[in-house]
């Protein structure tokens, strides 16, 4: 799979809180890219992940999957996950879906 | 096609990376017919969706360079886009494989009330086509087609 600027991804570790900031289209073309940019940070359970979606114009079904992959494998093995700053355009997607609840962070 | 119908056709080949091509198309017509702008984001993702299963489905398992119809011509994916009075059909159309689609619209659902660990990964592009439209019509007789309608509803008039 050829290296897309269609999807820009940026990531920010800092004091055990990681930050995947997801920008552009994430669809069949880019998944690839963020499924591999996601794969090792999935793993790192002892800190909290989080996806920030403002850059992000447009997603489809193969996006969402990802997306909920990655909740997935967070809940399994019991390590913090949410996704934050989801654009309305996205957020109607994700309410369709029925994932918006699990994706939005547990008030303490 | 009916006289008061205009129709626009975008062929592609049958790869994930024309299908952004085939979105900027549909907006660019989708404007100049006057949806609003969720109306066309919806359409955006439901045409990418069928064009993703003809990319995925239709051609996933064939010999490279082939179609299930005429196994010498490239994958390709037909679209056009038909300008009615009153709403817009979008006709996504390949020559692979059929996909059982009686069988798909049965499994598309949504994710409401599940568990994260019933939540299921795939399978969403169907409901998402069925949710975002008004109308969606899926033929499978050579190769599939998928019929998109979204209605016309004219600023100033009631809904």
């Amino acid at each position: 799979m050829k290296q897309t600027d269609k999807l820009i991804l940026r990531t920010e570790n800092k004091e055990g809180k990681c930050t995947v900031y997801v920008g552009g289209e994430l669809d069949l073309e880019s998944a690839a890219q963020m499924r591999a940019a996601m794969s090792p940070l999935v793993e790192l359970s002892d800190r909290e992940l989080t996806i920030n979606l403002r850059d992000l114009r447009y997603v489809d079904s193969t996006g969402i999957g990802i997306i909920v992959s990655v909740l997935k494998a967070r809940h399994a093995n019991n390590a913090p996950f949410a996704v934050e700053a989801i654009p309305p355009n996205i957020r109607k997607l994700f309410d369709m879906t029925g994932i918006t609840p699990f994706l939005l962070k547990q008030q303490a | 096609m009916k006289a008061n119908e205009e129709v626009v056709l975008l062929q592609v080949p049958a790869s994930a990376e024309y299908i952004d091509l085939v979105r900027l198309t549909l907006y660019g017509l989708a404007v100049k017919i006057g949806f609003s702008y969720e109306e066309i984001e919806d359409m955006k993702v439901a045409v990418s969706e069928a064009c993703n299963n003809a990319v995925l489905y239709a051609y996933g398992d064939l010999p490279h360079g082939s179609t299930a119809s005429a196994p010498d011509v490239a994958p390709r994916i037909e679209i056009r886009f038909i300008k009615q009075a009153d709403a817009l059909s979008i006709v996504v159309k390949d020559d692979g494989r059929s996909f059982d689609a009686a069988a798909a619209a049965r499994k598309a659902q949504p994710a409401t009330g599940k568990s994260v660990e019933e939540l299921q990964a795939g399978g969403l592009g169907l409901y998402l086509m069925q949710a975002l439209m008004d109308q969606v019509e899926v033929n499978s007789e050579a190769g599939t087609e998928v019929v998109l309608t979204k209605r016309l509803v004219r600023s100033g008039e009631l809904a």
